[in-house]
């Protein structure tokens, strides 16, 4: 893998050619129509970003060159000097230049051939003498006709997306090559489709790799925004930011940039307290927030930490109980976690309470549900007066997910990875029944069982969710799945393997069922429906 | 005007005229126009779609697309003439008609192979105006169409699926 300096080298070298190309543009428009202002105002913009860009990144031949020519543009917007032939050569010459220095930025031996050119670009920037222009000297022709394009090519996300969606297609037709090849055992077709699995796989890979950015390309607009938000806010707050480089793909990026914003406003305004406040407290005047990338294994975890109130607990369960939600006996005995978890259901966050005394319920399930949407989890921790920490974890790419696939009543059923917890086999007698649920005690933890059957054969009014009778069999497979701190297991029919599946969206009308999260299409074609844990987990909470 | 006979003779092709995709529903015959018909193929293995009404049978992989397939007969209410036997009550809905409506593709489950017909647009009559104040399933039938003795009911797909049937499927 590159580094992130080669990778910034690279860029500012795609970028820096085009510079040079719209320069090249704007000139020789700017030559039959020197009067042009506002294409003289856009030469300025190109060379002043060049300038900027050239510096940053320690290309000071360029910087140095682009701020002469930006001088001696100056000077022709300001009408002190006049665009006549004779300046034009020479800022074309300078600009030929500047395109001979770009392209040769990596050549350790590169020289400038000609002095002469920069001192006549000198000579045009220096006041006293512009008028004097006999002093130039004829410079040596750069070999400018030396046409490049540039290596790096930009593509719009679209047509990455239409890619990805075709190799998706591939590796559905892959899979089902590599089960008919089993099934007919032949040798040249079991050959031939492991070649084409190393392929595909090479390919998806090749895409999935396309489309990684670096996290820095969000986090470092955050700098910006803090100091906007802190300033706004009259605090003092330091933000650092760790783990930039980590890779993760654009769209999920995309998608999460709201959330992150919404959270990183939420620790400013409502987490970390004023500077007085925070001495009283025996803290630091200044706030910390802390934004932080980090890989682990197929996933990305990203992490905003404060270290400021922390979220009120008593008054969270406050809100809980005035919300109905739960009753005040049952909220004094959940643990915190799951209280915290109560902060992502929608309606919560319009809680006045909570908005007033830790401000934490604003808006959370909407960061909630962006993140569900890209099969990920989020989490929070908090410490009273310690600070806020908020967990996104988020998957590396969209394409392939892990899933655990089943049968359920002799249909195909899919559960991402992502929202299992584990998979245990318990005898009927372990289950018990409670209320109009079915409960059983695993791994030291009381969890609600759902015969899945039942649920997905009956509508509301027959289903029986509670009765042990309705079980076939009498070791039960359950798979245990995990939501925004809840746990559920789901009894299914027979359980098969973990395999990486591709998810194609349901379309209209049955797009908007809640519990499908869409389909893939098995090796042996047949359709498996993919169930959303999010939505089955509100399913019972609603009801509830 | 020269009514007999009319679709055999050439001048009828002066006349504005709609080509539909005509199948069985019941013992009516049943027509859509064809440009909204995007293939008929054989049914494809259906996985059974639980939590939607009964009038969806599932979905199925179509060329790549996953579509719901629907059963007009059971949307329509519409019963088998034989269907008090059971042998024809086993009988599969072998076909299926994909249709492709604007933000939709959908697809109909027919016994028998479709087949196409073109109608002139004078021999289709408006929906008679007491089947619409019956409100008779919302209206899905555009019109009712007349060659010879048969009698086509032309539907409008867009209304097969009305929109608070698509409302309804997402409880």
């Amino acid at each position: 893998m590159k580094s992130r300096e080669q990778e910034y080298k690279e860029i500012f070298i795609s970028e820096a050619l085009e510079y040079f190309d719209a320069l090249n543009r704007h000139i020789s428009t700017l030559e039959k129509n020197p009067e042009d202002d506002q294409i003289l105002a856009e030469i300025f913009r190109l060379l002043h970003n060049l300038k900027a860009n050239a510096k940053a990144i320690g290309y000071l031949q360029i910087s140095d060159l682009s701020h002469k020519l930006e001088t001696a543009f100056e000077l022709v917007r300001k009408r002190e000097l006049t665009f006549s032939n004779e300046i034009a050569t020479i800022l074309f010459d300078g600009i030929d230049l500047l395109g001979e220095l770009i392209t040769n930025v990596d050549d350790p031996n590169y020289k400038i051939l000609d002095e002469s050119l920069i001192h006549n670009l000198d000579i045009l920037a220096d006041k006293t003498s512009s008028k004097n222009l006999t002093e130039v000297s004829k410079a040596q022709k750069v070999n400018a006709r030396n046409l490049s394009l540039s290596d790096l090519i930009y593509i719009q996300i679209k047509k990455l997306d239409h890619l990805l969606n075709l190799v998706g297609e591939l590796i559905i037709d892959r899979d089902r090559i590599i089960s008919l090849s089993k099934d007919l055992n032949n040798e040249d077709l079991k050959s031939v489709s492991s070649h084409l699995y190393r392929i595909t796989e090479e390919i998806q890979f090749s895409v999935m790799d396309a489309r990684l950015v670096n996290v820095g390309s969000l986090f470092n607009k955050f700098p910006r925004i803090v100091r906007d938000i802190a300033q706004a806010e009259q605090k003092e707050i330091q933000l650092d930011i760790i783990g930039q480089d980590i890779q993760i793909d654009r769209n999920i990026l995309q998608i999460i940039t709201d959330s992150l914003l919404h959270l990183v406003r939420n620790a400013i305004t409502h987490g970390i307290e004023k500077g007085a406040d925070r001495e009283r407290k025996n803290k630091p005047r200044q706030g910390n927030l802390s934004l932080s990338a980090q890989s682990d294994r197929d996933n990305v975890l990203i992490r905003l930490s404060d270290d400021g109130r922390g979220i009120d607990i008593p008054a969270v369960k406050k809100a809980i109980v005035a919300r109905k939600f739960l009753s005040f006996e049952v909220v004094d005995d959940l643990r915190e976690s799951d209280i915290l978890s109560y902060l992502f259901e929608p309606g919560f966050s319009m809680a006045k309470e909570v908005t007033e005394f830790s401000g934490r319920g604003v808006g959370l399930d909407v960061v909630k549900n962006a993140i569900d949407s890209i099969g990920g989890r989020i989490q929070v921790h908090s410490e009273k007066d310690k600070g806020t920490t908020f967990t996104l974890h988020l998957p590396t790419s969209i394409a392939v997910k892990g899933a655990l696939l089943f049968e359920v009543e002799d249909g195909y059923y899919a559960i991402l990875l992502m929202h299992t917890d584990s998979v245990v086999s318990i005898d009927k007698s372990e289950l018990h029944e409670v209320g109009n649920m079915l409960v059983a005690n695993i791994k030291n933890e009381t969890i609600p069982v759902i015969y899945l059957r039942e649920f997905l054969n009956n509508d509301d009014a027959t289903m029986n969710l509670g009765s042990k009778a309705r079980l076939n069999g009498s070791v039960q497979n359950i798979i245990i799945v995990i939501y925004n701190n809840r746990r559920l297991g789901l009894i299914v029919d027979k359980l098969y393997r973990q395999q990486d599946i591709v998810i194609k969206p349901l379309n209209k009308p049955v797009d908007n069922i809640e519990i499908y999260g869409g389909v893939t299409l098995l090796g042996t074609g047949k359709v498996c429906l993919v169930l959303d844990v999010p939505a089955i987990t509100r399913y019972f909470i609603v009801k509830k | 005007m020269n009514t007999d006979g009319i679709s055999e003779k050439k001048e009828v092709n002066r006349e504005p005229s709609v080509h539909l995709i005509v199948f069985k529903l019941g013992s009516e015959e049943y027509g859509i126009r064809i440009e909204q018909v995007k293939e008929v193929t054989l049914t494809p293995e259906i996985a059974r779609m639980p939590k939607t009404p009964s009038f969806i049978k599932g979905v199925a992989n179509i060329r790549g697309d996953i579509i719901a397939l629907l059963d007009l007969e059971e949307r329509f209410h519409i019963g088998s003439p034989e269907s008090s036997t059971e042998i024809v009550k086993e009988k599969q809905k072998s076909y299926t008609l994909v249709l492709e409506a604007k933000d939709f593709t959908i697809g109909l489950l027919v016994r028998e192979v479709p087949h196409s017909l073109t109608i002139p647009i004078s021999r289709i009559e408006k929906t008679p105006s007491f089947i619409q104040d019956l409100q008779i399933n919302d209206n899905y039938i555009e019109g009712i169409g007349k060659l010879g003795d048969r009698l086509i009911i032309v539907l409008d797909i867009h209304k097969i699926l009305t929109f608070e049937e698509a409302e309804l499927l997402k409880d």
